[in-house]
């Protein structure tokens, strides 16, 4: 059903027109997890709007390049390469090869990880592993080779974290995902607190429903048009408008900020009302786990 | 900041001057009256513990972190919805846990609330989002502009702090 007429849907700026001046991350390189494709590469392409250099990481080495060279439009000298942010001495690795490439990393966006609908009974331990580890020893991994580099160097910095706006309610028809993305804000409380006296912010955004090629929803035959009616914010997220906020987290704008888990989901998680449609286990919706009609 | 909010009239209940500062340097003027954007700025009550608190002095920290919050957003959102047009309620103060069991009671109350009317009033393209934290610097009147602007379109029934603790 389309959002009725009368009802008032608040939009963002456009892309070309970012919160920042275009120099605020001047002379700074940023490395972005999952970085080639969907909410990865609107981080990146955020910081470089604000004139960051842009290392891009990813499983797909092809898909880092084709990221990076959307980044590199933007007027951003960018590097391209392939990690598996589950091993520890990849994760190293390609901190070398970015920092040989573009200069010391100082600043850190985890974007990295992997969801489907699936119900719990069917995710395979592969799958499980897969979800979980990219994300939960991935956004670890990383942040510690990250905050290791930068307490060495002793110079301080920022880290922001894509979680997602389910964190706290559960997901039905996704239990990998939900365990991941809970696990990635509650470590970014801990690790604030960890690297406050060396001056490295860790922050999330608990993010809502942001369409992009990537994403399940985008697979749909009706595509993403008919769910805007089912946010109270009257449409799916822009994609860029979470890039904006997850870059805003590390600029010196919000120079005191750590520690926190913003929800950015037009209020999707919090639509519930006492009387509410009959319950239909994730297992026996006629569209699958996430069920969407 | 410049043209965060161009055009923009704020209301600014209570005392922050990083937040006046900011939404200034972010283009918005204050107004006393018709508002796009309303602020409301709790003090922060004195900190007692539980037993020592009156009855009084209890009423007065609801009274001004919670009670005053409610029916101040009532009436701007009333004002947003006979113009036809959206709005922003932004809500600041202290952490739950930060002071005694009168702020505990009263940013939780308010916190629950933000959600509440976020979703409520989603749909007039009213947003309500409340930053509770110790902060009072730059940094709370940069967030506090952001959140109040289009930039932060798709954020609204958050609650959210500053410094690591909040």
């Amino acid at each position: 059903m389309p959002v009725p007429v009368h009802h008032i849907v608040a939009l963002p700026p456009p892309f070309d027109a970012p919160p920042y001046p275009a120099d605020i991350f001047a002379g700074q390189v940023v490395l972005v997890t999952g970085g080639g494709s969907g909410m990865g590469l609107a981080m990146a392409k955020a910081f470089a709007q604000g004139g960051a250099d842009v290392a891009v990481m990813g499983r797909s080495l092809d898909r880092a390049q084709e990221g990076a060279a959307q980044i590199a439009a933007l007027g951003a000298r960018t590097h391209a390469m392939s990690c598996d942010v589950r091993l520890p001495a990849a994760v190293a690795a390609a901190f070398d090869e970015a920092e040989e490439a573009l200069g010391p990393i100082g600043l850190l966006a985890n974007n990295a990880g992997a969801n489907f609908p699936v119900l719990a009974e069917d995710i395979s331990p592969n799958a499980w592993n897969a979800v979980t580890r990219i994300a939960i020893d991935g956004t670890f991994l990383c942040s510690t080779e990250y905050a290791r580099r930068r307490i060495a160097a002793g110079k301080g910095g920022a880290i922001v974290n894509n979680s997602a706006q389910y964190i706290w309610t559960g997901f039905p028809g996704d239990a990998h995902s939900a365990a991941a993305k809970t696990a990635q804000a509650t470590m970014t409380k801990k690790l604030a607190a960890d690297w406050a006296p060396h001056g490295i912010r860790v922050n999330a955004i608990a993010a809502g429903f942001f369409p992009h090629e990537g994403s399940v929803s985008a697979r749909r035959e009706e595509g993403v048009e008919p769910l805007q009616n089912m946010i109270p914010a009257g449409r799916t997220g822009s994609i860029w408008e979470f890039g904006w906020l997850s870059a805003m987290t590390c600029t010196p704008l919000f120079g005191a900020m750590t520690g926190q888990v913003i929800v950015q989901d037009g209020g999707e998680s919090l639509r519930r009302s006492l009387i509410m449609p009959d319950y239909v286990p994730p297992r026996e919706r006629a569209d699958g786990p996430w069920g969407w009609k | 900041m410049t043209g965060w909010l161009a055009g923009k009239r704020v209301r600014i209940e209570g005392d922050s001057p990083a937040i006046a500062k900011a939404f200034a340097a972010a283009g918005a003027t204050l107004a006393d009256g018709e508002a796009d954007i309303w602020v409301h700025v709790a003090p922060p009550p004195a900190t007692r513990p539980a037993h020592e608190l009156s009855h009084a002095e209890w009423r007065a920290s609801l009274d001004a972190g919670l009670d005053r919050r409610f029916l101040g957003a009532r009436d701007f959102a009333a004002a947003c919805r006979a113009r036809g047009e959206g709005g922003v309620v932004l809500f600041v103060g202290a952490p739950e846990q930060a002071l005694g069991a009168d702020q505990a009671a009263a940013a939780g109350a308010l916190g629950n609330l933000t959600k509440t009317l976020g979703v409520e009033w989603a749909r007039d393209g009213i947003r309500v989002n409340t930053i509770l934290t110790r902060e009072i610097g730059d940094t709370l009147g940069h967030l506090a502009a952001y959140l109040a602007s289009d930039y932060a379109a798709y954020v609204t029934g958050a609650v959210m702090g500053i410094a690591h603790g909040d």
